[in-house]
């Protein structure tokens, strides 16, 4: 262990007893004031220690789960968690520190504890950090929402969770399983630079999934549903279909279990948004990630085929294709007013595939003057209070064709393939390259018409050969808002939600493969 | 941040003395964590995190809800109870709900290490130096994680129970490329005690394998013989025992261990003769938490017996209901070794590969637990006995039942760390494998 001017806080001072653990106050506590006045705390005390930039982020989780299996309440869980970060930037190494108590004087430890961390780290530092400078802003933000979840009575999501169940039980399933997921998540942000900033926003995220058995045979079949997450109010889950859904999952479960064998070979796929904004996500949204293109995630989530070099000339895929991202589209799981380094991120739409030419990464502040760019565009995010802004996905959408063209289209022009709804199962290599992806329901696609269902699908391909395959798109009207609630990144690991819009689209001649090896059953 | 276990028991006498409820659990944890992370040779994001959860679930009959939060103030704690009870009165009734267990005998937890605990930033820093040392002087790009972390859990019942448990962990991965974007090598571990981390070695390994990957040939898409090493081995025990191994759904029908007709295959050979899978708390090489679901004793667990399927998880209700004992879920894993050096496994091997790790396992088929994922970071080609060059990387797609039942060698048990299987504490041999399926290739390093 080595010494430290600035090493007051040792671990072990970190070890309560109760009579120190009986004086936290949780920052739910704080009015504004309060806030403002721990923020205050934070960069006099980060400045008293050297450090030439420092953010304060004070955040507070609000969550309920429910799930029912069947007809039995398996889980049902409410939760609140409060704390708060300090980062710091001392001659260009980074340094953060996390907490639960929001006290003046932890404040004050955590800051000391932030700065501790970047010097030690500084001997590591071969290349510093530079910030571009950004805008100040004095600023609250507020999901728009028509029914908070929060209001809702518990018993009411209970109860419709039952009742999804019910259907899908009623419908032929031998198993069902319905859950809600609600979280608001409240920060305040304040840098050295002046900013302070709130914002509150709420995710919904129902799930379910229906399954039938065959006892005399052994075999199963599963089906999930298509309801995504979103960054929605309540009037979300009462807008969507779920009985009908529910129903619908356990015929089709069933219909899989008779369903034919696919047999591999090269077919046209015509794949519904319900699949799409998937790959969307795999195979545009992280390789366009520019902190992957640095090299700083290359120990984890990986690095990326799309190299700078590429910008503007990349041909990612067909004239058809363009890819657009934002933080402001309604109902998204990346919609917010400013990012988690005080970036303004309404307004900050921005394409990164134009006409099918790969033109801009997702940044977050200290990246973009890397690669001769002047400023973020707004991509930083942070899933807790205790963790450090990383680059992450704002909602990463595929344009609708501006020329109108229904799903029915999209069938007509195949004479023998596959129509995908739906997600199975996903991967995909450490540079984007590489991918496979299975659904929940698979129709074979003859002479222009939907015939019996399939089984047993996965397709492959890489990035650009499956983009630049694409020669059909559906218009808006066919729009629909995918998502993940969890994407992760990072070391430490963090879990991100983010919305992908998708239309139908169409693409020629892919890699089927029959995933019903006969030789492991 | 961590509470004594004093302070945590006083905590769960206070919540319990509040309950108004027919009965409660309460589940307390934190962390006090330290980290490095370090890419293009330079630190990047370092920080100190710390954390704490309290968790009270409150039951009114065979009501359940539950509330979970992070006040410990007195105000907090009242406030924690209240919203339980609250959810739980508005829960129907479980039929499944299964009273909370008074108290209940436990080992000594072995996971801890002081040297973890009181490690200082620049102790860290210190480890990673060399790391980057090496690959500035051979002008290679490394990236990397060094987390070290302390935590504790405690749980509690109004029927008497409680059981603290405090642990150490450390995790260090370390990635190495080459300039020309063709090489990568990596190594990685988990560890109790700070004290026994050579990072410096497994930046070497990385290093090593980063130069010997380097321009690395296409090889076509096939079954092969496979060298897996612990942590691509790792990945695919972790993911079937941690995740498939559940006694409710292969009695449901629904599961790989599933019979034709109804029931499960517990006690059938379902596995290679050489095929040994336990849990212990208290194996030395990953020591884990001594408690389990439900606050069950963690104890040694035999999943997989010289082929044998001996155990699947069992929850208290499924257990009672079918006349078993409960079996919570493993905390640790251990795979039983062999004496084959991975020097021997590759003179014995005629034409294969050697395989680093895996990437991006995600399951394709519950019935037969088909995986599929990518090889990262190290594949090379074995021929006649050698290794004869460096191959591009592959999509598998295979099932770890099937992986069980091809094993030819297994290595000495080595504790490791898999991407994959992140989170249970694993120790496994290098396993050479025959008839791999490897389905196609990737451009990707």
């Amino acid at each position: 262990m080595g010494g430290c001017a600035c090493a007051t806080v040792l671990p072990s001072a970190l070890f309560l007893d109760a009579r120190h653990a009986a004086a936290i106050e949780a920052a739910e506590q704080l009015d504004l004031n309060g806030r403002l006045h721990l923020a205050d705390v934070a960069m006099e005390t980060a400045k008293g220690g050297g450090a030439s930039y420092a953010d304060f982020r004070l955040c507070r989780y609000q969550s309920e789960y429910f799930e029912v299996k069947e007809q039995r309440l398996e889980a049902s869980a409410t939760g609140l968690s409060a704390g708060f970060a300090v980062r710091v930037l001392l001659d260009g190494t980074w340094g953060y520190a996390s907490s639960p108590l929001a006290t003046e004087e932890e404040v004050k430890r955590a800051t000391l504890r932030a700065i501790d961390v970047a010097r030690a780290s500084q001997r590591l530092q071969t290349r510093k950090f530079v910030l571009e400078d950004v805008p100040v802003y004095h600023d609250r933000w507020d999901m728009p929402m028509e029914s908070d979840p929060f209001l809702v009575p518990v018993d009411q999501k209970i109860a419709k969770l039952m009742a999804i169940n019910d259907a899908a039980l009623k419908a032929g399933a031998n198993y069902a399983t319905a859950s809600f997921a609600f979280v608001r998540e409240e920060k305040f942000f304040a840098s050295s630079r002046g900013s302070r900033i709130e914002q509150t926003r709420v995710r919904v995220m129902p799930e379910t999934e229906v399954t039938v058995v065959d006892q005399a045979t052994g075999h199963f079949a599963s089906r999930a549903g298509f309801a995504a997450p979103r960054g929605s109010g309540y009037d979300y889950i009462l807008g969507y279909d779920f009985i009908g859904e529910a129903a619908k999952a356990a015929e089709q479960a069933r219909e899989k279990l008779k369903a034919r064998p696919v047999v591999a070979d090269d077919y046209d796929l015509v794949l519904d948004p319900t699949h799409l904004w998937l790959p969307i996500h795999e195979s545009v949204g992280h390789p366009t990630e520019l902190d992957r293109a640095l090299g700083w995630e290359a120990n984890y989530a990986g690095t990326t085929f799309v190299t700078p070099d590429k910008l503007g000339k990349l041909k990612y895929g067909s004239p058809l294709m363009n890819i657009v991202a934002d933080r402001s589209q309604v109902g998204g799981l990346s919609t917010v007013g400013y990012d988690d380094d005080g970036v303004r991120a309404v307004g900050s739409e921005f394409s990164i595939v134009k006409d099918g030419i790969f033109v801009n990464y997702q940044m977050a502040i200290g990246q973009a003057q890397l690669i001769g760019q002047k400023s973020s565009n707004g991509c930083a995010f942070a899933d807790s209070w205790s963790s450090f802004p990383i680059q992450r996905m704002p909602n990463v959408s595929l344009a609708p064709n501006p020329k109108k063209c229904s799903l029915d289209d999209l069938i007509s022009g195949v004479k023998r393939g596959i129509y995908i709804m739906g997600n199975g199962s996903w991967s995909i290599d450490q540079q984007r390259h590489n991918f496979q992806f299975g659904g929940q329901v698979y129709y074979e696609i003859r002479n222009g018409k939907l015939g019996g269902m399939l089984r047993d699908v996965a397709y492959q391909s890489s990035t650009t050969e499956f983009w630049n395959s694409m020669d059909g798109l559906g218009d808006a009207s066919t729009y629909f808002l995918g998502g993940a609630p969890n994407c992760g990144k990072g070391q430490p690991g963090q879990s991100a939600p983010v919305s992908h819009g998708a239309v139908p689209a169409r693409f020629r001649k892919v890699a089927v493969l029959n995933t019903g090896r006969k030789d492991l059953s | 941040m961590i509470l004594t276990e004093a302070a945590a028991q006083e905590i769960t006498k206070k919540i319990v003395a509040l309950s108004k409820a027919d009965s409660c659990t309460v589940t307390i944890s934190g962390y006090d964590n330290r980290h490095i992370r370090y890419a293009q040779n330079m630190a990047t994001t370092n920080g100190a995190p710390a954390g704490i959860d309290i968790n009270v679930e409150s039951h009114f009959g065979k009501r359940s809800g539950s509330a979970g939060g992070n006040d410990l103030s007195d105000e907090g704690l009242a406030a924690l109870v209240a919203a339980s009870e609250n959810t739980a009165k508005l829960a129907p009734e479980n039929p499944e709900f299964m009273p909370p267990l008074g108290p209940q005998k436990y080992g000594t937890c072995t996971a801890f290490a002081a040297a973890t605990r009181e490690a200082s930033s620049e102790a860290l820093a210190a480890a990673i130096a060399p790391v980057l040392k090496q690959a500035e002087e051979k002008k290679l790009q490394a990236a990397g994680f060094l987390e070290l972390g302390t935590s504790f859990s405690s749980f509690g019942t109004s029927a008497g129970l409680f059981v603290y448990d405090q642990e150490t962990d450390l995790l260090h991965t370390v990635s190495v490329r080459t300039p020309d974007g063709t090489g990568s090598g990596w190594a990685g571990t988990t560890l109790t005690d700070f004290g026994k981390l050579d990072a410096a070695a497994m930046g070497a390994v990385a290093i090593d394998k980063a130069i010997r990957s380097q321009k690395p040939v296409k090889l076509p898409p096939g079954k092969y013989t496979v060298i897996l090493e612990p942590s691509a081995v790792a990945d695919l025990v972790g993911i079937l025992v941690g995740g498939e191994f559940d006694q409710r759904s292969a009695d449901e029908g629904r599961n790989f261990a599933t019979k034709k007709g109804g029931g499960s295959r517990v006690g059938e050979t379902v596995f290679g003769k050489n095929v040994t899978i336990y849990s212990d708390p208290n194996d030395p090489l990953v020591p884990g938490s001594i408690y389990s679901t439900d606050g069950l004793p963690a104890q040694r667990t035999v999943w997989i017996e010289e082929g044998v399927l001996k155990n699947l998880q069992c929850g208290r209700f499924w257990a009672q209901k079918s006349k078993r004992q409960p079996v919570p879920s493993p905390t640790t894993l251990t795979m039983t070794g062999g004496t084959t050096s991975t020097a021997d496994m590759i003179k014995q091997t005629k034409r294969g590969l050697l395989i680093t790790r895996f990437w991006y396992i995600r399951e394709v088929d519950p019935q037969t637990v088909l995986l599929t994922g990518l090889t990262r970071d190290g594949v090379f080609l074995i021929e006649h006995g050698e290794i004869t060059k460096p191959v591009c990387n592959f999509r598998f797609n295979e099932s770890p039942v099937a992986m069980l039942n091809k094993i030819v060698a297994l290595g000495p048990t080595v504790r490791t760390y898999g991407e994959e299987s992140a989170g249970l504490p694993l120790a496994v041999p290098t396993l050479l494998v025959n008839d791999f399926t490897l389905s196609s290739v990737s451009d990707s390093v």
